[in-house]
């Protein structure tokens, strides 16, 4: 992201090339119009109805808001926890990213499957789980203190989201060239100082883009705090609770954009702090990519982080494995197998639409995604900023306001979208593609930033045309990126839940929907016998996209690692 | 020129055979609901309609306040026509906003006029009280015996023990919340609540979920409707014993209706009709909800309301002035 200033003559000329390219200047209004209708123009709905009163331009709805301590108090605690799962979650997806690419550690296959296994279930099986091993009643009840609370929350927030950062990071330590180590130590540096000067400096933007995504998810969690807050209120269930509990929009709107402050400082921060420096690694120049092995005291820790991180996921999982075979969960321990029977005989349809929807949304965003990032980090254009921004914001932007604005914006025809979409598979499916969209961009962005641009530049210097040098050039680089945006989107998309809830219809419904059904209802072991078939099904498709990935893989020799 | 006319006569002909078939056969359109049960149950009850009706129905289950909020949000195009369970209170202030179209049932008995509006906009198809649930274990633990009335709650033995729906985001929540203004009036009724908030736990976003924390332990006391803690607690098989506040208590009646704008209004009309059938209100025995049709029997375990002391609850003025008693909660108890 270079952010020098322009003489004018320079954007013209800009202007003037991207004319010169139609493919890509339609695009870019092709991308436009999407992102007005499917991002900017539902959010707008939400900000009118927060602004409106009968017609009329009024602040009231604000005043009213900042005025009660229980619409202010949640937006404090909301930031806190932010910060801290963000800032352990970075640092535990760093460990594990740094582990998988950089140590000789072993079973890493399994390291890797036991990291990503939080984010193929929704975070409040991880919640019920946490109730059941540290609740008053619980095995090992106490252990952690009063998990309703702040404690709660940052345990399972932790262990639900620090799988996005180290996803995010895995892609960006690969993209690091390991040859730089080796020259820096061969040179006679010690391993902190190669740590401090060159990776960490390194993988900073992916560090921050990671911190960033975890922030923003704590930010808008709701499973979660629904469950575990007790009176430790957040403003993401405040906000879900004053639409759905006092059907409340304007109040709700009203909180729900109170919440979209901090992450807007947040996003324009990372943007600050990364325009300074500049990444590249990959250079197209040769490398032979060896590690020596490290020091013991480098290795133990952490391997014995990966350990510790690894066993309290397996120890919440195993919790809601052994839970779905229950009789009682909690209760009763005899073992059957009637939950998965009454699971199955409810959720068949669930199962089918959440399947079939996902399979849909999931290339369509990976290339758009991809797409995007390239655009933004690559291309000069009038409103590039915003199309970033833009296609930032449904990720900031909590769920069920998204849900809500999507209602509002599609239910009815207007100028931007003819038809009405509400009720219809479609309302699910952009939905759900602009909603996990920014985390194909981000990674796209952390990935594409590491190549060096004379690359491309010399491609067209030779007559190349920017379709051409994306598919042959860039592609080619950020394919190991690209299947992790793959595996990140449909994994979100089969996971997603607070915004789907308001387009799911009769026609077209979701298995979230369904095991959110079952916790309502206490029916625990239910919960947990369908969550882990929706584990399962994510688990097969993310070992497909591994295998897919390691065929790829094999012709790229400066992105494989090795052990 | 021949094979011309033949393809087209083929084409006609199919096309006639395509388009005859769905118009002899199809009598009725889909039902599109929202149902504010949960999935198992709602499930129970629609499919017993699809068999005896022969229509098919494609259902979303939500929240009562859910429905709420989506129906207002798509008052301009409704997606359902029927809104189907759920707290009165919730069904009475939408249809205070103009959201319900009104539709006297065809029943077999006469409707009580607590089970409708004076317009029919609501009809209510089954009722419940606000009851007490009780962890057994912790009552022996401590040696005493379940609460019996409002007053047993604010006693320091349960400091933290006690949990219940926010009045705003649960029928079951507002329920006793309203019931404790219609006994105290809105004023002492704060007062007292300032006294029970030292006990409280804490608030949950669902009316159930307290019923199966008690039966875990993670709370000693829960405050819900009976069906509920019937169907979902001791039912269950967890250690949980009911009771009722000797003062009186509130109750719910569980509404279904016709949304504005329905597209099937027949066919909403014939499930309406339908809930208030002797076979229909016959199949609340599975999840103890007390059936308004008299011919109807109760499940085993589950209390009537005669044989306990009931407040003389005002549902309309709860429902009318909902926002107001909210709010005045909040602005007190801060939460």
């Amino acid at each position: 992201m270079k952010q020098q200033s322009k003489s004018r003559v320079q954007q013209i000329n800009e202007i003037k090339k991207l004319i010169r390219e139609p493919f890509l200047f339609i695009s870019i209004l092709v991308i436009f119009y999407l992102l007005i209708v499917f991002v900017l123009f539902p959010i707008f709905q939400v900000f009118k109805t927060s602004f409106m009163i009968d017609g009329q331009l009024s602040l009231k709805n604000y005043r009213d808001v900042l005025r009660q301590s229980y619409y202010i108090r949640p937006l404090f605690n909301s930031i806190l926890l932010g910060l801290i799962v963000a800032t352990i979650g970075t640092f535990v997806g760093f460990v594990f990213a740094y582990a998988i690419t950089r140590t000789p550690m072993r079973g890493k296959g399994i390291f890797r499957l036991i990291a990503t296994f939080p984010m193929v279930s929704p975070p409040f099986v991880v919640a019920l789980a946490c109730i059941l091993l540290f609740g008053r009643s619980g095995i090992f009840a106490g252990a952690i203190g009063n998990i309703y609370g702040l404690t709660g929350l940052t345990v399972v927030e932790t262990i639900a989201y620090a799988p996005t950062a180290f996803l995010a990071l895995i892609g960006v330590l690969q993209a690091i060239d390991p040859s730089l180590e080796e020259a820096a130590m061969d040179c006679g540096a010690s391993r902190g100082k190669v740590f401090s000067t060159i990776i960490f400096p390194l993988a900073l933007p992916g560090i921050v883009s990671a911190w960033l995504l975890v922030f923003i998810q704590s930010l808008a969690d709701f499973g979660t705090p629904m469950i575990l807050s007790g009176n430790y209120q957040v403003l993401s269930v405040q906000a879900y609770l004053q639409i759905t509990g006092m059907f409340d929009l304007a109040r709700g709107s009203t909180l729900a954009i109170l919440l979209l402050v901090p992450t807007v400082i947040a996003f324009y921060l990372q943007k600050y702090l990364l325009s300074k420096k500049s990444y590249v690694t990959v250079t197209g120049k040769p490398t032979s990519a060896t590690i020596k092995n490290l020091e013991w005291y480098i290795k133990y820790p952490i391997y014995a982080m990966c350990f510790l991180f690894a066993l309290i996921v397996l120890l919440f999982y195993g919790m809601v494995v052994w839970g779905s075979f229950q009789k009682l969960w909690g209760v009763d321990s005899t073992l059957t197998l009637r939950n998965y029977v009454q699971m199955w005989k409810i959720g068949k349809k669930y199962i089918k639409d959440s399947l079939l929807l996902s399979l849909i949304v999931t290339p369509i965003t990976g290339i758009l995604g991809m797409f995007i990032a390239y655009l933004i980090s690559r291309k000069q254009f009038i409103g590039r900023n915003l199309m970033e921004f833009s296609s930032m914001l449904t990720f900031a932007v909590p769920g069920t306001v998204v849900g809500i604005g999507y209602i509002l914006a599609f239910n009815n025809p207007s100028f931007l979208m003819p038809v009405t979409l509400t009720g219809t598979s479609i309302i699910i499916i952009t939905l759900l593609i602009f909603r996990n969209l920014p985390v194909g961009i981000r990674n796209g962005v952390a990935a594409i930033e590491q190549i060096d641009p004379s690359i491309e530049e010399a491609s067209i210097d030779l007559g190349a045309d920017s379709g051409t040098t994306f598919r042959k050039i860039t592609l080619p680089m950020i394919t190991p990126a690209f299947f992790s945006g793959l595996a990140n989107c449909f994994v979100r998309s089969m996971t997603a839940i607070s915004a789907i809830i308001f387009v799911v219809s009769g026609r077209w419904n979701f298995i979230t929907v369904a095991v959110l059904g079952f916790v309502d209802n206490s029916q625990y072991a239910q919960a947990a016998a369908m969550s882990l078939l929706l584990i399962a099904i994510v688990v097969l498709a993310l070992g497909l996209i591994q295998l897919i990935t390691n065929r790829l893989g094999k012709g790229m020799q400066s992105f494989s690692i090795i052990e | 020129m021949k094979r011309t006319l033949l393809i087209v006569g083929l084409v006609l002909l199919s096309a006639t055979v395509l388009f005859a078939q769905p118009a002899a056969e199809k009598k009725y359109s889909t039902l599109q609901m929202y149902a504010a049960l949960d999935t198992e149950e709602a499930q129970y009850y629609i499919e017993a309609f699809e068999k005896s009706s022969g229509i098919k129905v494609e259902f979303v289950r939500m929240s009562s306040g859910e429905v709420g909020a989506r129906i207002e949000a798509e008052k301009n195009n409704p997606q359902a026509s029927v809104w189907f369970g759920g707290s009165n209170t919730d069904h009475i202030n939408a249809h205070s906003k103009g959201l319900l179209m009104p539709y006297k049932p065809n029943t077999d008995f006469e409707l009580a006029p607590m089970l409708h509006a004076d317009d029919y906009g609501w009809n209510g198809f089954y009722t419940g009280a606000i009851g007490f649930v009780t962890n057994t274990e912790f009552l022996k633990k401590h040696n005493i015996s379940a609460p019996q009335s409002w007053a047993d709650l604010l006693d320091p033995v349960f400091h933290g023990q006690i949990e219940m729906a926010y009045p705003y985001t649960s029928g079951t929540g507002y329920t006793a919340w309203a019931t404790i203004i219609q006994d105290k009036g809105l004023e002492k009724a704060l007062d007292w609540w300032q006294l029970l908030d030292k006990n409280i736990h804490q608030y949950t976003a669902s009316g159930t979920a307290c019923i199966a924390r008690a039966g875990l332990g993670e709370c000693a006391v829960g405050i819900a409707f009976s069906h509920d803690i019937v169907a979902k607690g001791v039912g269950m098989g967890y250690p949980l014993v009911m009771s009722f506040p000797s003062e009186g208590t509130g109750y719910e009646v569980g509404g279904v209706s016709m949304i504005k704008g329905a597209r099937q209004v027949e066919e909403a009309q014939i499930f309406i009709d339908w809930c208030f059938s002797e076979e229909a209100q016959n199949l609340f025995k599975k999840y103890s909800r007390l059936p308004v049709n008299p011919k109807a029997t109760v499940a085993e375990g589950a209390i009537k309301l005669s044989d306990i002391n009931l407040i003389d609850y005002d549902a309309v003025q709860m429902g009318q002035r909902k926002d107001e008693f909210v709010t005045a909660w909040r602005d007190r108890i801060g939460k």
